[in-house]
């Protein structure tokens, strides 16, 4: 989110919820699990609970990025080979000007920062307040 | 049974083993790795696009799941961050 917050007044900023990564009935995480993160869907069968789990992931989190679905055809999913996530900027003349490496382990939200940064400047955050010394 | 036969055997029944270890260690147990397998590997793709291809255009659903919008409607003024995910 500190990206959006960052350069929301330079970009825009889309997120599109494709399918579930680690739904309950597929491959479920077990940090997902009740009395961890509580993250317990199954794999949406219908557009109707795709909606659902969208609007719980973006009330739970207050998320402010604009948001779009994936219709159950997967068409968006299927286009940009985004599951389970991915990154991309898109250019004002609507090309790819940066595609990032599928997740988790090639997911890189720092490479979509400097990309910016290269463009609009970093933006720096002032250091927390470091606690007095005490001493005795 | 000849012995290429029974070597090339033998090499492939290594190369499984050392195949399912890797996928356990990557997912993280073998149950995890036989999931992984099933219900993830189909779905990871690299996909056709690179940089400097055109997006494609794709329809998508809003938050109250009847109002759709084209995401070329959302290209043009400002570059566009797409973040791609889910919750799970």
């Amino acid at each position: 989110m500190k990206l959006y917050d960052d350069y929301k007044d330079h970009v825009d900023f889309l997120t599109i919820y494709v399918r579930e990564a680690h739904p309950i009935d597929e491959w479920q995480m077990k940090s997902n699990e009740k009395g961890k993160d509580d993250v317990c869907y199954a794999q949406p069968k219908t557009l109707a609970q795709r909606v659902a789990i969208a609007n719980d992931f973006t009330q739970r989190f207050k998320y402010p990025v604009p948001f779009g679905i994936d219709p159950m055809n997967n068409a968006a999913n299927d286009a940009y080979a985004a599951w389970p996530e991915r990154l991309y900027i898109i250019d004002e003349q609507g090309h790819v000007a940066y595609k990032g490496g599928n997740g988790p382990f090639k997911y890189n939200p720092k490479e979509v920062r400097d990309w910016l940064a290269a463009r609009y400047g970093q933006v720096k955050h002032a250091e927390p307040a470091a606690s007095p010394d005490k001493k005795s | 049974m000849k012995p290429i036969v029974k070597w090339g055997l033998v090499a492939l029944g290594i190369a499984a083993v050392g195949a399912g270890t890797g996928l356990s260690f990557m997912a993280g147990s073998p149950k995890d790795a036989l999931q992984m397998v099933r219900y993830a590997l189909p779905y990871m793709h690299v996909g056709n696009l690179k940089v400097g291809s055109a997006a494609p255009d794709v329809t998508l659903v809003a938050l109250d799941g009847e109002s759709k919008f084209q995401l070329r409607d959302r290209i043009g003024g400002k570059p566009l961050v797409l973040v791609f995910g889910s919750f799970t």
